[in-house]
């Protein structure tokens, strides 16, 4: 196991800043638009002669909007800003109101807020995290997303016309199905 | 004869591995010798007015010092990627910890103090006082190295005389100490003071001396090239302590003869010179009333009061600590070091002489310390002005008034008028104590020693 150190977490207002934890250089392994989650490994430090894997905290997850400019072994401080995230919800709420000028071609359905691929389990040998005829409340993880390695959990919200419970009638994306933003990828109806 | 390590060009970036006014202090000396100070800071001390003293900063973590100041990987780290090929330690935080040294050197860095394998030697109490007497000075009476067990304490104690005073052998500023007057007390401290020296220094080593009553603090300021070239620059006396912690330090010592001091200071030189010292070191004596010199310990860096030596012998040691870790002769012989004058030293901590000395953070108000008063000299050294605040984090050294002047009376008067027109608010400070102190005919008469504050009754 390489050492590790947790990014330093700083919240302002919308936007969730990754700070260094250490003094060295950074370097940068991931790319704009990239979506962190917790455990996700983010870049490595070199202080002297360790090479320190950064990892995102618990209760983080976002969308990187912002990258350090140098991207190889950047000299940072501690506590240097190397990564600004949005939270999910936004990017989320913006598909989703696309989606919403669509609805009425299509049943209830959940979308893939950002292209990538999308799982059922969180491994492959755990049980899915839904299962048709599950009733779905607001904050319930239906899936992940990957992107880059990066796996986001995806979570029922009652955004648009989904209403605050549903029942899952079908699951329209498979396990480790490609998908782009939009797509549907779980039917619902309202309970 | 050329030695293989003759390099005479300066360092172009050097790191300061301090916080506040020894941060400050070098900063200064690094410029006047044409290298760029870049600096490192806590977040507690990020922004502070004293980081405008270098040209970079880096932080290093957050306040508490064992997260910034004492992350030596941090520190050599924050050196590396800033392309300084030295760093100094300053006083404090890891400025005698050999194995930053010896960190800084793996890496390439020089670090600015002497060998790693002297301080490994000097800086456990034990050995050097044994590397101190084979090199010809005496030290007190007491234990050979640290002692086993109680009994041991109870033989040597009989031999050297009560009372007694244990010591932990990694100790220093006064802390690990305790005190016996007889066989009965002795029982009774050296667990506790056992215990004392393993939670703050992580060894339960200890060591006994016979405890001088009426002692005098005298230290000698030694430079040392590497080229084996040394010289003395006098003596600081530092009596003025409260629970060993000093106060006022003036230079010469009003107990020494001229005589005394060249052979004092000889004496300190060979020592120095017999265990391989190099760079800008103190040697601590105690003087009995007797006139007897006991070697204490050797400071083996910068201190925080040696801009009185530099007022009276017009040698800057920073210059010098930097010169020689650049490979420059010390440039000096005995004979060239001409001590003038008399210097005197009071701290200004924000503390509260009221309160016990309580420590008192918080926000300085007004800060204005005249230097033009007379008839003397007056130089301050501090990392302060009005609006910043001192956190709590760190020591509550706020400045340094130093003076100078032809003679010992016209530098206690210097100093008189010097504290009485200093405007310090928002934070109590020792200006009281240091004006009780040089009012007083003890001070004034020269006539004190460490047992108590001259002028002073809490």
């Amino acid at each position: 196991m390489p050492p590790s150190r947790e990014f330093i977490v700083e919240r302002q207002e919308q936007r969730i800043f990754l700070r260094a934890p250490e003094v060295g250089t950074f370097t940068c392994v991931v790319e704009e638009g990239a979506v962190l989650t917790p455990g996700s490994r983010a870049g490595v430090l070199h202080r002297l002669d360790v090479a320190f894997e950064l990892i995102v905290p618990a209760g983080v997850t976002g969308r990187i909007v912002s990258i350090p400019p140098e991207r190889v072994h950047a000299p940072v401080e501690y506590g240097a800003a190397l990564y600004e995230l949005a939270p999910l919800a936004t990017t989320v709420s913006d598909s989703q109101q696309k989606e919403s000028a669509v609805k009425t071609r299509s049943a209830l359905a959940l979308r893939a807020p950002y292209s990538g691929r999308f799982w059922h389990r969180p491994a492959p040998e755990d049980p899915a995290y839904v299962q048709i005829g599950d009733v779905l409340e607001p904050g319930r993880t239906v899936g992940l997303i990957e992107v880059m390695k990066t796996f986001t959990h995806l979570s029922y919200e009652a955004h648009g016309a989904l209403p605050q419970k549903a029942r899952i009638v079908k699951l329209l994306a498979d396990d480790g199905d490609e998908v782009d933003e939009g797509d549907p990828l779980i039917e619902v109806e309202n309970v | 004869m050329f030695s293989g390590r003759l390099s005479v060009s300066m360092f172009r970036r050097l790191l300061v591995a301090n916080r506040g006014e020894v941060a400050v202090r070098i900063a200064r000396a690094a410029r006047e010798l044409g290298c760029t100070p870049i600096g490192v800071a806590s977040t507690a001390d990020r922004g502070s007015d004293w980081t405008r003293a270098f040209d970079e900063m880096v932080c290093v973590g957050p306040a508490p010092p064992a997260e910034s100041y004492l992350k030596a990987e941090r520190l050599v780290q924050a050196a590396l990627q800033t392309r300084s090929s030295a760093l100094h330690p300053g006083w404090g935080f890891l400025a005698e910890d050999r194995r930053f040294a010896q960190l800084c050197r793996q890496h390439g860095i020089a670090f600015i103090g002497p060998p790693a394998g002297v301080m490994a030697l000097l800086g456990a109490k034990s050995p050097a006082k044994r590397a101190m007497r084979a090199g010809g000075l005496e030290v007190v009476p007491g234990s050979d190295g640290p002692l086993r067990d109680v009994e041991a304490a109870l033989l040597c104690a009989e031999a050297s005389d009560y009372p007694v005073l244990l010591k932990a052998d990694y100790g220093g500023g006064g802390r690990g100490m305790r005190l016996a007057a007889n066989e009965a007390e002795l029982r009774e401290v050296f667990q506790a003071a056992q215990a004392e020296a393993r939670s703050a220094f992580g060894s339960d080593s200890v060591y006994l001396e016979r405890y001088v009553t009426a002692g005098r603090h005298i230290e000698v300021q030694l430079l040392v090239d590497g080229f084996g070239q040394a010289v003395h620059l006098g003596e600081r006396e530092c009596s003025v302590q409260r629970t060993h912690q000093k106060l006022i330090e003036e230079s010469p010592s009003p107990a020494l003869s001229d005589d005394e001091r060249a052979a004092l200071g000889k004496r300190a030189v060979q020592a120095a010179l017999s265990v391989g010292y190099e760079n800008a070191g103190t040697m601590e004596f105690l003087r009995t009333p007797e006139g007897k010199f006991y070697f204490m310990e050797v400071n083996a860096r910068l201190q925080v009061e040696h801009p009185v030596t530099e007022m009276v012998s017009g040698i800057d040691i920073v210059h010098k600590q930097i010169e020689i870790s650049a490979g420059r002769p010390l440039g000096l012989r005995q004979e060239d070091v001409r001590l003038q004058g008399h210097s005197i030293e009071c701290r200004i901590n924000a503390e509260d002489p009221e309160a016990n000395f309580r420590p008192a953070p918080g926000r300085i108000e007004t800060f204005d310390i005249p230097t033009d008063r007379g008839p003397g000299r007056v130089r301050i050294d501090t990392h302060m002005t009005a609006g910043e605040t001192i956190p709590p984090n760190y020591d509550s050294l706020i400045a340094k008034v130093i003076v100078h002047a032809d003679f010992r009376e016209s530098a206690i008067e210097t100093m008189q008028n010097t504290l009485a027109a200093a405007q310090i608010e928002g934070v109590p400070t020792t200006v009281p104590l240091h004006l009780a102190v040089l009012s007083c005919e003890a001070f004034r008469s020269g006539n004190y020693d460490t047992g108590s504050i001259p002028g002073w009754s809490s």
